[in-house]
């Protein structure tokens, strides 16, 4: 019982710092996702897509992966890939680039308020991401 | 071409107004919240009662090996198998009651960032129609491979911060 109280308190601590990063995250992102300029960001983007391989087709699936996270951003990920039947070399690098980074903002926040650092996290896994899709993207070369 | 396309998608659902996103957002958000505490009050709870038992020694030693290469205590091993199983926040609730330094939580972040919830996303991954098996031993390659670099940077910067504070006029 001595164990199981303060167990119990710091269970409920840690539950009320994932609720102060989750809820205000989700409802931003509801306000801001009908924003006219996420669906133009694909001009901006497009060299960028193109270093690591990917054309602008991929954006979308791209950044709502690396924002969202591939669970809750499955949806608009598999749609778009359909839609746009992108090809399987594409889809390959873009898988290989969420896989080293997606989700950045929740999953860096969480780490921060336990005591993690931040900029290390998030400097690794985006460095890691364009090296390794670009590097790919070289070895696997467009049909 | 492309514009038409996002025009159409989003004909396709009419926009709803602001205050209506809001509680969308925040119920939405709450929902989230709930499932996550579902699973992580239980782990923490278990996590920092096994710690004061001989059995989480035990393991932790079996582990401290592998755990070691990352600089990391063996007992980190339980988080790690929660967030490959699970996600971030059951991982969060094992590494909290464990009391790691900061080196070790980043790296755990670091790492369990990239191979996580491998189950669940492994599936998402496959139904792109890219090789969700192929991917998903990937991330367990870039998480180790990431855990490596990220051990490396930070004794490198510890050393380059010690080594400056005794340069003069520093400190």
């Amino acid at each position: 019982m001595d164990l199981l109280l303060p167990a119990l308190l710091g269970a409920l601590q840690l539950s009320a710092k994932l609720i102060l990063i989750i809820v205000p995250l989700v409802t931003l992102f509801e306000v801001l996702r009908y924003l006219p300029v996420f669906r133009r960001a694909g001009n901006v983007v497009e060299p960028m897509l193109r270093g690591v391989g990917l054309t602008r087709d991929a954006a979308i699936p791209l950044f709502t992966g690396i924002f969202l996270g591939i669970a809750y951003g499955a949806g608009i990920i598999v749609r778009v890939a359909q839609q746009k039947g992108l090809p399987a070399r594409e889809l390959f690098l873009m898988g290989l680039f969420l896989a080293t980074c997606h989700s950045v903002i929740e999953d860096v926040l969480i780490f921060v308020v336990i005591g993690g650092n931040g900029p290390a996290i998030l400097g690794v896994r985006l460095v890691l991401a364009v090296l390794l899709t670009g590097l790919m993207a070289r070895v696997w070369k467009p049909a | 071409m492309d514009g038409h396309e996002t025009t159409a998608e989003a004909e396709e659902v009419p926009i709803p107004d602001i205050p209506t996103r809001i509680r969308t957002g925040l119920s939405a958000g709450f929902r989230t919240s709930l499932k996550i505490i579902k699973v992580s009050v239980p782990l923490y709870v278990a996590v920092t009662l096994l710690k004061g038992t001989p059995v989480l020694d035990l393991l932790g030693k079996v582990f401290a090996p592998v755990m070691g290469i990352f600089g990391l205590p063996g007992e980190a091993a339980f988080a790690f198998v929660a967030g490959f199983l699970l996600n971030l926040y059951a991982a969060i609730a094992v590494i909290v009651p464990l009391h790691l330094t900061p080196f070790q939580v980043t790296q755990c972040g670091l790492m369990m960032g990239v191979a996580h919830n491998l189950v669940v996303e492994g599936g998402v991954l496959s139904t792109t129609g890219a090789r969700g098996g192929v991917l998903t031993l990937c991330r367990l390659v870039i998480a180790c491979a990431a855990g490596l670099l990220l051990r490396g940077l930070w004794s490198l910067w510890e050393t380059a911060a010690s080594w400056a504070m005794t340069l003069p006029g520093l400190s």
